[in-house]
């Protein structure tokens, strides 16, 4: 089955798998099958957690309807050109028993004959990715008018925002994305393909509602809370605590990570949230304004400086570029650290495309 | 009946034969129909290089419907403009083979300084480069980056002179003018031909500029409008007002002397050209 992605250029994977038993089968429990691609974030437990945890396949969309989250999913990832992403989400809708002719035919039908809905849905994925929150405005409008509800709007937003994470999460370590592009080629995969049906339709469940547990204090505190009710506010709330309590990169360096990105999407309600939590953190105004504006300041340390600079590249990016410039970090950071950036940055990237749609328009 | 027996398998042989064949067929037309839409899907990406994402959809929409004209919109973006010193001079004493060798070499450099930082380069006018930044996708930091691409362009260009000179061919000079403001940017041109530009009063000043880099003898100059907008850390001399042509009020220009406490994250050399052969997981 030829993926569209084939031709786009991909550097050889940055960082070595490390097998970790507890991981492997907590993902292997949520999910029904092996994820070996988590192998490449174990040391960075959250990160390892929330590729699995975050996936809109597995009990989190109690409104939106599964087949346009699989649809968003398999387009934005496109539209990253995110290899590892795209084949994945392709192998799982053969996996499901979708035939090749089938994908190929919702892939065309894109742009010609989808239901309203569901073309007003890819149409607010794909802006999302090529403009970010600017746009989030018009899209918002355009998804109402199309008849989505104000849940099954959150929900969009959340399937996209976290297919922009996997992308990112999955594009700079540059995954490699060939096992599972050949797989539907293969002889053992298609002889098993009625048993790793059943394994993935056991699996895959809709959310059931859930109250949050307890109010969250972390930066983005409001976000989790706009979806109260919703399984997506335990799982969403988890990842964000863990991000923020992970050892490996400092509070101040992760929040200057998620500051950037929000000025480089141009996201104002996720601007002010950062803002508050960097002064928390004892970093002035002007010295925020200074980051912001020229991405250095004398007050930041060898890492921060380092670090701000690259969140930048993760906004608007070609997958090859933007691996040889992670490569780049490789001799000055430590493995986890390597990895928490890459988490980072692109749990950041999800979290302020979500943020202006869900917490107010930039 | 033995007779009757082989006319039938002989039936079903050239039957079989048949349907192979037929199959064989349709499996080919399959292949082919994949590899043409690969073939598309690459087209647009590779035009994508040329203009936006959504430019190129919107292009591709229009060449359909005829009768929609350009598109555009105003943005905020810098302007970069490069030309060769002495050009003319060079064309006129070289060989064509030679000038093509030492004007390619130029450009790859120039390009690759701009892609390097983020900008884009607009068009080859003869010798002269235009490239905008921020005229695309928003980009806060765009008169940071036009300024780095032209600090990477000196230091390029000084490399490929030193390159050059072991080749025992003439070395080049150039001069680099910037300006950040508002513009229009589009696909802009007639019917028949259209290309993504930005147009405005930033290209035109940034044109002055560099030509105002022979009179001030320097090789980098930034308009006032861009200084104000610049990283503190840039090493910057002013230039006495001087006019130009098509702006009423002489203008304020400074030259770029370097960076302070230059800090970026260096692509690491590619490890593969494309990823097909990528290794297993």
């Amino acid at each position: 089955m030829a993926s569209a992605l084939e031709h786009v250029a991909w550097e050889t994977c940055l960082v070595d798998p490390q097998p970790d038993r507890a991981l492997e089968a907590y993902a292997r429990r949520k999910t029904g099958i092996p994820v070996r691609s988590i192998r490449y974030f174990t040391p960075v437990p959250w990160l390892a957690r929330a590729v699995i945890d975050l996936h809109p396949e597995y009990g989190l969309l109690m409104h939106l309807d599964q087949n346009t989250a699989d649809l968003l999913t398999l387009i934005v990832s496109r539209e990253n050109s995110c290899r590892f992403c795209y084949a994945a989400q392709r192998a799982l809708l053969w996996g499901q028993g979708m035939s090749e002719a089938h994908i190929q035919r919702l892939e065309q039908e894109l742009s010609a004959a989808l239901a309203p809905r569901t073309a007003a849905a890819i149409a607010f994925g794909r802006t999302q990715s090529r403009v970010g929150p600017a746009a989030a405005g018009d899209a918002r409008a355009a998804l109402r008018n199309a008849g989505f509800g104000e849940e099954e709007m959150k929900e969009i937003a959340f399937t996209v925002a976290v297919t922009d994470f996997l992308n990112r999460a999955h594009t700079i370590p540059a995954i490699p994305a060939r096992p599972l592009e050949r797989m539907p080629d293969q002889f053992l995969p298609r002889l098993l393909r009625p048993i790793i049906n059943r394994i993935i339709e056991r699996h895959r469940s809709r959310g059931q509602s859930a109250p949050l547990e307890r109010a969250p204090s972390h930066p983005y505190a409001r976000l989790i809370e706009r979806y109260a009710g919703s399984p997506i506010a335990s799982a969403l709330g988890r990842t964000m605590e863990e991000m923020w309590a992970s050892p490996h990169l400092t509070r101040r360096c992760k929040l200057l990570i998620f500051a950037v990105i929000a000025r480089g999407l141009a996201c104002d309600v996720c601007a002010v949230e950062i803002r508050n939590a960097l002064e928390a953190e004892g970093l002035n105004e002007p010295t925020l304004a200074r980051v912001l504006t020229h991405l250095d300041a004398p007050e930041l340390d060898e890492i921060d400086r380092l670090l701000v600079r690259f969140a930048r590249e993760t906004i608007w990016f070609d997958p090859a570029a933007l691996q040889r410039r992670a490569r780049g970090l490789r001799d000055r950071l430590s493995v986890p650290q390597l990895i928490e950036v890459i988490g980072v940055t692109s749990l950041a990237n999800g979290i302020c495309r979500m943020g202006a749609m869900v917490m107010g328009h930039s | 009946m033995m007779l009757a027996l082989a006319m039938s398998a002989t039936i079903a042989a050239v039957l079989a034969v048949a349907l192979y064949r037929q199959w064989q067929r349709a499996r080919n037309l399959q292949r082919q129909l994949r590899a043409a839409a690969a073939d598309l899907e690459h087209l647009q990406k590779a035009c994508a290089r040329l203009a936006p994402a959504g430019v190129v959809q919107s292009l591709v929409a229009d060449g359909i419907r005829p009768d929609v004209g350009p598109t555009a919109e105003r943005k905020l973006a810098t302007a970069l403009f490069v030309d060769l010193v002495g050009f003319t001079a060079m064309s006129e004493r070289l060989e064509p083979e030679i000038l093509l060798r030492i004007i390619n070499g130029y450009y790859q450099c120039v390009s690759d300084a701009v892609d390097e930082h983020r900008g884009h380069v607009g068009s080859y006018v003869g010798d002269g480069i235009v490239a905008y930044f921020g005229a695309i996708q928003p980009n806060p930091w765009q008169c940071d980056d036009a300024v780095r691409a032209a600090l990477a362009m000196r230091a390029s260009i000084r490399d490929y002179n030193a390159e050059l000179a072991r080749e025992g061919l003439p070395t080049v000079a150039i001069g680099i003018g910037i300006d950040q403001g508002p513009g229009l940017a589009g696909l802009l041109g007639s019917r028949a031909r259209r290309e993504y530009a930005f147009i405005g009063r930033p290209v035109n000043l940034a044109a002055r500029l560099q030509a105002l880099t022979r009179v001030h003898g320097t090789d980098i100059l930034v308009s006032e409008a861009l200084r104000t907008e610049l990283d503190p850390g840039f090493i910057l001399t002013p230039m006495p007002a001087t006019a130009v042509k098509g702006f009423a009020e002489p203008v304020v220009t400074y030259i770029v002397e370097g960076h302070s406490a230059h800090v970026d994250i260096a692509e690491a050399p590619k490890t593969s050209a494309r990823s097909s052969r990528d290794s297993s997981a």
